[in-house]
């Protein structure tokens, strides 16, 4: 599978020449299969890039996996070129909510007063199916979500095509309440998802610094998301949700400080970078 | 829940109960204690660290509840045990032991945890029975 970010930024779009070089946009990432099939990792606003970049006529349907419906993650569906064409077939995936069903919620979105359009209006074939926590097919990969801690229901999704295997986890505060060093494997919100993964894809909004005054609201320092990672003993790792305060330059020093405590960690060199919009990472499909 | 992870729900649940001063224990869907906080460990003399995870069983024949003559009740007799299974919240007093063998009586609370894909077991707060405090 090919992977591709469209979309590294958290939390509200934040375009400008400070965040031109890693990217303004919100969470997107492309995947590839091997057999043609596309997944979009959620729908921030780096998805109408992706849409205008997709050929117009496709051999399948597209899925999109949201992990959640905060509106970072969701926000470029109403833009999402596809989504206007009469013979797309789009799949939505997302968390289920007791409350109501996922069309509805995201109908809260696409509609009025928010939207020109509504969710029924769209000319495309559109479909909404809640990704329960186990495994599923997709084209020829397997994909897995877990709910993970952040605010409000919230999956990562673990996507594996032969013997590589990517996951996905933009939003997530693992260590809230317990540092991670106390807590054994088990006990670590998404680590089962993401153990052995070639590719990480995690959330490190805030620096350590920054991190206490921001406890709670669903993101990790960026000691975590290392720590994480070397927990998982994931292959490479992908910084991810930059905080929109964070500018180019500033994120350049926070790259520099993850290798220095990746390597501190005992992690090899080389497998932890800041994810940057167009970025890609590829992995094969055979060992 | 993942295969080798615990459910989210009991993943937040020992979060909370790590943080608080309030003796609770945390047990999973069958029953087992598979985490009690500090405050709990001061009561039962003994740190989760140092008992780790136990069956219902084994926690029973530990540290209790007892009855009258202070014999272990079976986990299957415990009023509280079965409401909650039956995802109903319970509260009751009883007598627990400590590893050290003092007796407590204890006033318990216990709340089914209960999330999108069932039951996956329970939070079980206790305090000191009123009167039998000092
Ligand atoms: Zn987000
Ligand atoms: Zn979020």
């Amino acid at each position: 599978m090919e992977a591709r970010v469209w979309g590294a930024r958290g939390s509200i779009p934040s375009p400008g020449h400070e965040t031109a070089r890693y990217g303004g946009n919100t969470s997107c990432v492309h995947v590839a299969l091997e057999d043609g099939t596309n997944l979009i990792l959620d729908a921030g606003t780096g998805i109408r890039n992706l849409g205008l970049a997709l050929p117009e006529v496709l051999d399948g349907p597209l899925h999109i996996l949201l992990t959640h419906l905060h509106m970072d993650h969701i926000q470029g569906l109403m833009f999402f070129a596809p989504a206007f064409r009469p013979d797309s077939e789009i799949v939505i995936w997302g968390p289920a909510s007791p409350e109501a069903s996922l069309e509805d919620r995201i109908a809260r979105y696409i509609s009025a007063p928010l939207s020109p359009v509504e969710v029924r209006e769209l000319p495309s074939h559109v479909s909404f199916r809640d990704a329960e926590a186990v495994e599923w097919q997709i084209g020829g990969a397997t994909i897995r979500a877990d709910s993970v801690t952040h605010r409000g229901p919230t999956l990562g999704y673990r996507v594996t095509e032969g013997a590589s295997s990517l996951c996905y986890i933009p939003d997530h505060e693992p260590g809230l309440g317990t540092p991670l060093s106390a807590l054994e494997d088990e006990w670590i919100s998404g680590l089962a998802l993401a153990r052995d993964a070639d590719v990480l894809i995690h959330d490190s909004q805030y620096t350590d610094e920054e991190y206490p005054s921001h406890l709670g609201w669903g993101h990790p320092p960026l000691t975590d998301a290392l720590e994480f990672a070397r927990r998982a003993h994931a292959g490479r790792l992908l910084l991810f949700h930059h905080d929109p305060l964070h500018s180019d330059d500033f994120l350049d020093a926070v790259a520099v400080t993850a290798a220095e405590r990746w390597a501190e960690m005992g992690g090899p060199p080389g497998a932890v970078v800041l994810a940057a919009e167009g970025a890609t990472a590829s992995l094969p499909s055979a060992a | 829940m993942s295969p080798t992870g615990r459910p989210l729900q009991l993943i937040l649940a020992r979060n909370l109960l790590a943080s608080l001063d309030t003796a609770a224990f945390l047990i999973d869907a069958r029953g087992e204690v598979v985490f009690y906080n500090e405050a709990a460990g001061t009561v039962l003399g003994r740190r989760f660290e140092e008992s780790g995870p136990m069956p219902a069983e084994e926690w029973t024949g530990m540290f209790g509840p007892v009855d009258a003559d202070g014999r272990p009740l079976s986990y299957r007799d415990i009023g509280v045990t079965k409401d909650v299974r039956g995802d109903r919240p319970a509260h009751a007093t009883m007598t627990i032991r400590s590893a050290k063998a003092e007796q407590h009586r204890v006033a318990v609370s216990a709340f089914p945890i209960h999330g999108d894909d069932g039951f996956h077991g329970a939070m079980v707060f206790f305090w000191p029975h009123p009167g039998d405090e000092g």
